[in-house]
């Protein structure tokens, strides 16, 4: 494979391209699903492939070849050279310097998940499927996952880097139908359960089986729940709903293209401006955010992001005051400031975009029950239902499965149809508890789309329970 | 012969037994471009087959992109493997018999041709035309899919589609246009791009307005978006047998205004045509809603075993990849009204809001049909009959049969509306919509000014 990329990178350069990087990536991965207890999906896939990208006369180009060859290299080099050359641009384009970096990356895995034949991933959806039986539930989901990319990336400036990185995953979901309500629950979240880089000792961890009685019997629950009321009050958040609320409101408008409005015509653009650096009050002091590539077991952890920028942990929210933002070379040297580092591009046949890497709420004190324990009137809302965020990243409305009551510091009745919304830095304004350490866990995300053509990403969030005071809840249709 | 065909016999050369080969293929350019400079061109030029295996009734699925001797070898060993690692599924209806295709359009050959010279020029087009910054793409494509099957059933088709899509935006404004076809020659790049920023200017000084419900007319490019999130739980087999949908319970019944009629038409060579799914089954006209009423939902050959009641395939069956969403929509099309233009909807509005565009929908409650959003690139105040003064972002959460339960009117001129953001394969898809009026849009938040 490295020889490939050389081979690219060379028929670029000799083309006319001032820059040209080549990454080559054989991806492998499986995913297994189960219905009522029936095989829905069994997918073993592998894909292969270079995608070279230039700059020529300050205008990118990109091309792809699904041949591992040197004439598919070559190839994909000429053409992306073509299209630049074609498409033009106004003018020389900065990168922001990088010294050019040897080295390679590997996930630790305890056990390897492809040595796991799909017969045992069959089983284990099969057991957490047959667990979720209960009153009332009409479609009981179990699904595991497994990815690896070993891919190489060198460029012309003498980048020469290689990772292998695996993931593994899996979730469970449930439906309960009664008296016209429908209502779902999963765990250990939604849409597409829960990942991190590691082996199958990861999908052992989330004890599907375990958990599954608990998650049939909330579902049955929700059916004679009362709808979550409408008005202000306070809101505490599980670690799995405070992951995405940093996701979508913290991550994506952090994403200096989108600031620079390179985004602009599919996910959008950003209520942040470049000056704002060091200067915006992004919310209250209880406010830390961490993008960090180097947390173990991430889904964003690497050595090196797909320009060969080296991994580091960069503050980008501290005690509430905006300090940083997720860069490119491109971008970091348009805003005068920064390395680069989050680039990533989701296969060999995408270019690479900025994207969230790790991004992590950082721990307060205390636990979950010390913030409930100082609501006396309140709602507590667990695991991601429905999400939408507006395209500058400022007006959201999400939904949860299930929520509770909080009355004089304890749960109470249980809620269904809950949803909140609010304005980004009003929102996180009105935070004033973050739980602690204990209570910080680690939320995979495997379909954070962006780009033309679409890229999928998978980014990891940390986070504990957190509370915020004054907060729209229960949006009516 | 096509490419996907040639790779399709040789995936299935390669096994023994019961067994069916898919392929995908795609050849595609996509100048994107931003702050009017092409900033982001990618060509990708790929093959996928997938094969699927059928031992004692347990089939198992693999895929590759390595389509050479060895690759092919491998992905029969590890379809193999998943077949073995399966138990038997009860609703296999097992592999799909040879059948007669329909004839569609859908292919042209001067799209398939088009390079990145071509495509970057028309990105230049459309940027040249406009009078603010414009971000967008031109792209054009060719798509091929093929399945051979060990039941004799051997099937291929050219896609191509072409899409111009234009984001006109300064400091406080910003209009949206774009055009879809499967002839590129269809579509004026410079057209686009001039709606776009002809609708930014009138964006520029937007208001805010109190959250409550109002009137509303919907540009093709709002319903259309509305209509494909309703679609995932309300129009496929799935949703209806699982009780998700809106539909589950309600077929057969008034659900809304009369006026409104919805198909899944693949052969409609007005939108992207296509002559069967991915078994190979022919594509069928379905009526979803006929005046109001609802009628049925799309299906292919697993679900319709699985509804034990003579049901059979509508030809929609999905990728593997997309097996557990069921068989969905991909040629939604709403029938045309009977009001001569927007201008015509908005004067029976009267008072109440325009919609350009929709942005990151969110499905609230499946089952009842309640999405929310934001609008974006051009929301204006009707005030007497006419567009008034711009308006901010705003965040709605409607109900989507209510909405619908009564019209004001749909335009004569129905606009097919791109609904792929081209993840994944290439396989273009749409809807075909006219613009509409109601009298229920429920705008439950303010969001931002339009624009960069």
């Amino acid at each position: 494979m490295r020889d490939l990329c050389a081979v690219a990178v060379a028929a670029a350069t000799g083309a006319g391209a001032e820059y040209a990087d080549a990454r080559a990536v054989l991806r492998r991965s499986q995913h297994v699903s189960t219905k009522n207890g029936r095989v829905e999906q069994l997918v073993d896939t592998e894909s292969e492939g270079i995608g070279v990208r230039v700059l020529v006369n300050g205008a990118w180009g990109f091309a792809c070849d699904r041949r591992v060859s040197a004439a598919g290299a070559r190839e994909a080099a000429l053409r992306a050279c073509a299209f630049a050359k074609a498409a033009g641009g106004h003018g020389p384009r900065a990168l922001a310097p990088l010294e050019a970096h040897t080295g390679s990356f590997r996930t630790e895995v305890e056990r390897d998940p492809f040595s796991v034949s799909l017969g045992a991933k069959v089983d284990e959806c099969l057991r957490a499927d047959e667990a979720l039986n209960g009153p009332d539930v009409i479609v009981r989901q179990a699904a595991v996952r497994a990815q690896r990319d070993h891919k190489v990336l060198l460029s012309s400036e003498g980048t020469d880097v290689e990772h292998e990185i695996v993931e593994c995953g899996g979730g469970i979901d449930c439906a309960a139908s009664g008296n016209g309500v429908y209502q779902l629950r999963s765990y250990p979240s939604a849409q597409v359960g829960k990942s991190e880089q590691g082996g199958w000792e990861v999908v052992e961890r989330l004890g599907l089986e375990r958990e599954a009685p608990r998650v049939a019997e909330q579902a049955s629950a929700l059916l004679r729940a009362d709808v979550c009321p409408a008005g202000v009050t306070t809101l505490v958040l599980d670690s799995d709903q405070a992951a995405l609320q940093v996701h979508e409101s913290v991550g994506h408008p952090t994403e200096l293209d989108r600031v620079y409005g390179t985004e602009a015509s599919y996910a959008g653009t950003s209520f942040l401006k470049p000056d704002d650096l060091g200067s915006l009050r992004y919310g209250s002091e209880h406010m830390n955010v961490t993008a960090d590539p180097t947390t173990p077991g991430g889904l964003g952890t690497f050595a090196f992001d797909d320009e060969g920028v080296p991994a580091a942990r960069q503050p980008i929210v501290e005690a509430g005051l905006l300090t940083g933002f997720l860069t490119s070379r491109e971008t970091a040297a348009r805003i005068g400031t920064g390395t680069g580092g989050s680039m990533r591009a989701d296969g060999w046949n995408r270019m690479p975009l900025v994207r969230m890497t790790n991004l992590h709420l950082e721990p307060g004190d205390g636990s979950l029950e010390d913030l409930l324990a100082d609501v006396d009137d309140g709602i507590y809302m667990e695991t991601n239902k429905s999400w939408s965020i507006d395209d500058k990243r400022l007006n959201f409305q999400f939904g949860t499965q299930i929520a509770w009551e909080i009355n004089g510091g304890k749960l109470g009745r249980m809620l269904r149809d809950a949803t909140y919304t609010g304005i980004t830095p009003e929102f996180w304004s009105k935070l004033d508890a973050v739980a602690g350490r204990d209570a910080w866990s680690m939320q995979g995300i495997t379909n954070c789309g962006k780009g033309q053509p679409g890229q999928g990403a998978h980014v990891s969030h940390g986070a504990a329970p957190a509370r915020f005071r004054d907060i729209q809840v229960g949006v009516k249709a | 012969m096509t490419r996907a065909l040639e790779v399709a016999r040789a995936a299935l050369a390669a096994t023994d037994g019961e067994a069916e080969a898919i392929a995908h293929a795609e050849t595609s350019g996509l100048a994107r471009f931003a702050s009017s400079e092409v900033h982001q061109p990618t060509l990708i030029d790929n093959v996928v087959v997938t094969l699927r295996l059928v031992r004692d009734g347990r089939t198992g699925v693999a895929s590759t992109n390595r389509v050479d001797e060895d690759g092919l070898a491998e992905l029969a060993r590890r379809a193999a493997e998943a077949a073995e690692s399966t138990p038997p599924d009860p609703d296999f209806p097992g592999l799909a018999e040879p059948a007669e295709l329909p004839s569609v359009d859908g292919y042209d050959r001067t799209t398939a041709e088009l390079g990145p010279e071509e495509q970057a020029r028309r990105a230049a087009e459309a940027i040249a035309a406009a009078d603010v910054p414009v971000y967008g793409f031109f792209t054009s494509g060719l798509s091929e899919l093929a399945i051979a099957s060990t039941t004799g059933l051997e099937t291929e088709q050219q896609m191509t589609d072409a899409t111009t899509l234009v984001v006109a935006a300064d400091n406080g404004c910003s209009g949206y246009a774009e055009a879809t076809s499967w002839r590129a020659g269809a579509i004026d790049p410079a057209a686009v791009a001039r709606e776009a920023s002809e609708k930014a200017a009138r964006t520029n000084g937007a208001k805010e307005v109190e959250p409550s419900s109002y009137a509303a007319v919907l540009e093709p490019y709002a319903l259309a978006d509305l209509l494909q999130y309703f679609s995932l739980d309300s129009f496929g087999a799935l949703g209806l047998l699982e009780e998700r949908g809106y539909f589950a319970g309600r077929l057969s019944q008034r659900v809304f205004d009369e006026r409104i009629s919805i198909v899944d038409d693949s052969l409609d060579s007005r939108g992207l045509p296509k002559a069967f799914d991915f078994e190979g089954s022919p594509k069928r006209r379905v009526e979803l809603v006929t005046d109001g009423v609802a009628r049925g939902v799309v299906w292919d050959r697993r679900t319709a075993k699985r509804a034990h009641n003579g049901t059979s395939t509508t030809g929609h069956a999905p990728p593997q990849d997309f097996a557990d969403w069921g068989p969905l929509p991909s040629a939604l099309s709403i029938a045309a009204g009977e009001a001569e233009s927007t201008d015509d909807l908005v004067e029976r509005v009267g008072d109440g809001l325009y919609i350009t565009r929709l942005h990151y929908l969110g499905v609230v409650h499946p089952r009842e049909g309640v999405i929310t959003g934001m609008t974006r690139d051009g929301t204006f105040r009707i005030r007497d009959g006419k567009i008034a003064e711009p308006l901010v972002n705003l965040r709605f959460t409607v109900s989507v049969p209510e909405m619908l339960r009564e019209v004001y009117g749909l335009t004569r001129d129905v606009s097919l509306v791109n609904a792929s953001n081209f993840y994944g394969e290439r396989y273009p898809y749409g809807a075909l919509v006219p613009a509409l009026a109601t009298p229920r849009f429920n705008i439950t938040g303010v969001g931002s000014a339009p624009g960069i």
